[in-house]
């Protein structure tokens, strides 16, 4: 019998998975969702006694528009709870698309920033480049790597800025990153400086992200969307993420459902062969 | 967001879901003239917001500033330039010199940054016993402990992995499968979030599920 | 001479350059003036270098299209769209000091580039499925074992896998909190090596591929 699986046509398979993702959004299961103790240390690091109204926190947009369902969520939820803290937030990237990102963020957290002002409780400093350079420059002088923000207002000329120029006047930094920069952040302010740091990070970052969380660089750390999700549990408000949860619980049971198959014919083919 | 209600924005939105679909078109059909047109664009685009966005950045961190008084920035400025001999075959080597300094720089940060937590405090993590006396706690402890020099003696590559080492080895090539399954296994929910948003998109375009 | 300024002394400026960036940081990490200095000056050179590669690829598509090689069509189809969102961005900067003020450019950026770059990039979401039921078998210990640490994470990672078990998530935490650990730090471990034992080799003027045209 030469029926198996590699010989059915790869677009079946591929138009399975395109339609299997899209039912769960029409018709919505609802699972629940455990949260994971490196996202609980994450948010209790941007809430409560971890945060003092008036201190400064670092976001970097490390993600272009093709993370936005991965990394976004978890931002959105991080940006919302240091704003309620009082907290004054700067926000960059390095990626030419980060612009959009920042008004993706103005739209998902508009309660929260329309009930703030540019300039006293959060300023959009923009596109940031040069690698580890830039990232350590950043901590020395800012002024260096950003004279103005985004808009060209001179970084003097904004009122939260006006005593904030190095590593010393940040009390912490969220890097939600796709590659390098969260890595750079790490060299370059939490292990030269002590600044405490956690990450908001794709999934696979989560692989050489958690190693980290447990020896102690990160206080905490969010892991793809299904941390995002989880943040949303805490903050009480569902978003992007948890609703995106049963159409990723659908996808990875059909990728399970597939390495079984491929594997039970591999069985299959070598008890036939002996 | 809300579902736009400007005419321009709504085309752009459809526009969106066409090309979508465009780029859709070769892993759900085949390679064809109206994905190529897709992906064409997208370099083209993408190559332009690069440029812009990068002169913009060089104008506000480097070139204003030289204008308004601060002339050592013309030095890397030059320099910035000088890459560009990098297209001129016989000048080639002037590009040496601004490749230099990145390479320096990223090597001096590199080293002084990456020992402490990829070095110092992954050993220091590993060796510190767990203060709870939890017996799994302990499995855990002693895992990752023997995991880690049998790992790291898979990559010695200086000597031939038989005899004394052979055994070691092996064991650390099997830690190293393990995190590579952990690795795809986080790789599948990165890859099939990004599908879920193209998929979220699509029912939000056609209105079946709200923006 | 001219070997020596095409060989020695670009070696000399990056060992230079590297030993200032150690040394300061550690004998004056409070000044640091000159490796601020040459910080500044990497992100602008940095900065500067991101055109090369569209320059490059401009030239490449010009050939293309100058030549009627096969698929001109499409290479003009990349010109023409750069072009156009070059000089529109160029002009919502040159004109209000903010490209995103010109209307075009603002519209494609929202409507063409991010639909486009959205979608790009997970098409690799149908390549990992399909690869799931074609090559990742279990044909050794090795590979099962890999198999197995997979499946537990992806099936942890999704609320599903813990509504079918409770195992499905508890043994896929350990894997997550412990049994990836050892592999991922030998990978940071021996890469932070790597790194050092490549970068001293760079200093000794021993690899010079990175300084274009190393054959020199």
């Amino acid at each position: 019998m030469g029926f198996s699986l590699a010989n059915i046509d790869r677009r079946v398979f591929y138009w399975i998975l395109f339609i299997a993702l899209m039912v769960p959004f029409l018709n919505p299961i609802g699972f629940p969702i455990k949260i994971a103790e490196n996202t609980r240390d994450l948010y209790e690091g941007i809430t409560g006694d971890s945060v003092e109204p008036g201190d400064v926190w670092i976001i970097n947009f490390g993600y272009g528009v093709s993370a936005w369902s991965e990394c976004h969520p978890g931002v959105t939820v991080c940006a919302k709870a240091l704003l309620r803290e009082g907290a004054h937030l700067i926000l960059m990237g390095p990626h030419t698309d980060v612009e959009l990102t920042y008004r993706h963020l103005l739209d998902t957290a508009k309660e929260d920033f329309d009930a703030a002002t540019y300039g006293e409780d959060w300023v959009f400093l923009g596109y940031i480049t040069g690698g580890e350079s830039a990232i350590a420059q950043l901590a020395s002088n800012m002024r260096s790597v950003y004279p103005t923000d985004h808009f060209a207002t001179p970084l003097d000329d904004i009122s939260m800025m006006q005593d904030v120029n190095t590593w010393h006047d940040v009390s912490g930094v969220l890097s939600s990153d796709t590659g390098d920069w969260g890595g750079y952040f790490l060299t370059m302010w939490q292990e030269a400086y002590g600044v405490p740091m956690a990450q908001i990070g794709i999934a696979m970052l989560g692989s050489t992200g958690i190693p980290r969380w447990l020896a102690g660089n990160y206080f905490g750390m969010s892991v793809g969307s299904r941390g995002g999700a989880e943040l949303e549990m805490l903050i009480g408000e569902p978003g992007d993420a948890i609703i995106a949860m049963d159409s990723i619980s659908v996808s990875h049971l059909l990728i399970v459902i597939a390495v079984i198959l491929a594997n039970v014919g591999l069985l299959l083919e070598r008890g036939r062969g002996s | 967001m809300a579902y736009p209600t400007a005419t321009m924005d709504v085309i752009g939105l459809w526009i969106g879901w066409v090309l979508m679909l465009t780029i859709y078109s070769y892993p759900l059909y085949k390679e064809n003239p109206v994905y190529r047109f897709s992906e064409h664009l997208y370099i083209a685009v993408m190559l332009a917001v690069n440029l812009v966005v990068n002169f913009s950045n060089v104008m506000r961190i480097c070139v204003t500033p030289m204008m308004q008084g601060d002339f050592m920035m013309i030095v890397p400025l030059i320099l910035g330039i000088m890459i560009y001999t990098m297209l001129i075959p016989e000048y080639r080597w002037v590009s040496r010199y601004p490749i230099a300094i990145l390479v320096g720089a990223g090597f001096g940060l590199g080293i002084r940054g990456s020992i402490g937590p990829n070095i110092q405090d992954a050993i220091v993590s590993t060796i510190t016993r767990p203060t709870d006396g939890v017996a799994m706690a302990w499995i855990n402890f002693l895992y990752i402990a023997v995991g880690l020099i049998c790992s790291v003696l898979y990559f010695l590559l200086t000597y031939e992995h038989s005899g004394a080492l052979q055994a070691p080895t092996r064991i650390g090539r099997l830690f190293i499968m393990v995190a590579l399954g952990a690795y795809f296994g986080n790789t599948v929910l990165f890859r099939f979030t990004m599908l879920t948003g193209r998929a979220q998109f699509f029912l939000q375009v056609l209105k079946l599920i709200p923006m | 001479m001219s070997q020596m300024l095409k060989r020695e002394v670009v070696y000399a400026i990056t060992g230079i350059v590297t030993v200032v960036m150690f040394l300061e940081y550690f004998f004056f990490p409070e000044s640091q003036s000159w490796a601020e200095m040459i910080r500044t000056w990497s992100v602008i050179i940095y900065n500067i270098s991101l055109g090369l590669g569209a320059v490059r690829l401009a030239m490449a598509h010009s050939m293309n299209v100058q030549r009627r090689r096969e698929n001109w069509a499409f290479s003009g189809v990349l010109l023409a769209g750069l072009a156009i969102m070059l000089l529109t961005g160029l002009a919502g900067y040159f004109m209000t000091g903010q490209q995103t003020n010109n209307a075009i450019y603002n519209w494609m950026f929202v409507n063409v580039y991010t639909p486009l770059g959205a979608t790009l990039y997970p098409i690799t979401g149908f390549y990992i499925f399909s690869a799931a039921y074609r090559a990742f078998r279990a044909r050794n210990i090795d590979a099962a074992l890999m198999l197995i640490a997979g499946c537990f994470v992806i099936l942890s990672n999704a609320p599903v896998g813990e509504a079918i078990w409770i195992g499905f998530a508890t043994v896929g935490e350990w894997f997550r909190f412990t049994g990836q650990v050892p592999g991922m730090r030998t990978f940071a471990l021996v890469g932070t090596l790597g790194m050092i034992a490549y970068g001293f080799r760079a200093l000794l003027g021993k690899e010079r591929g990175f300084y274009a045209g190393g054959e020199e």
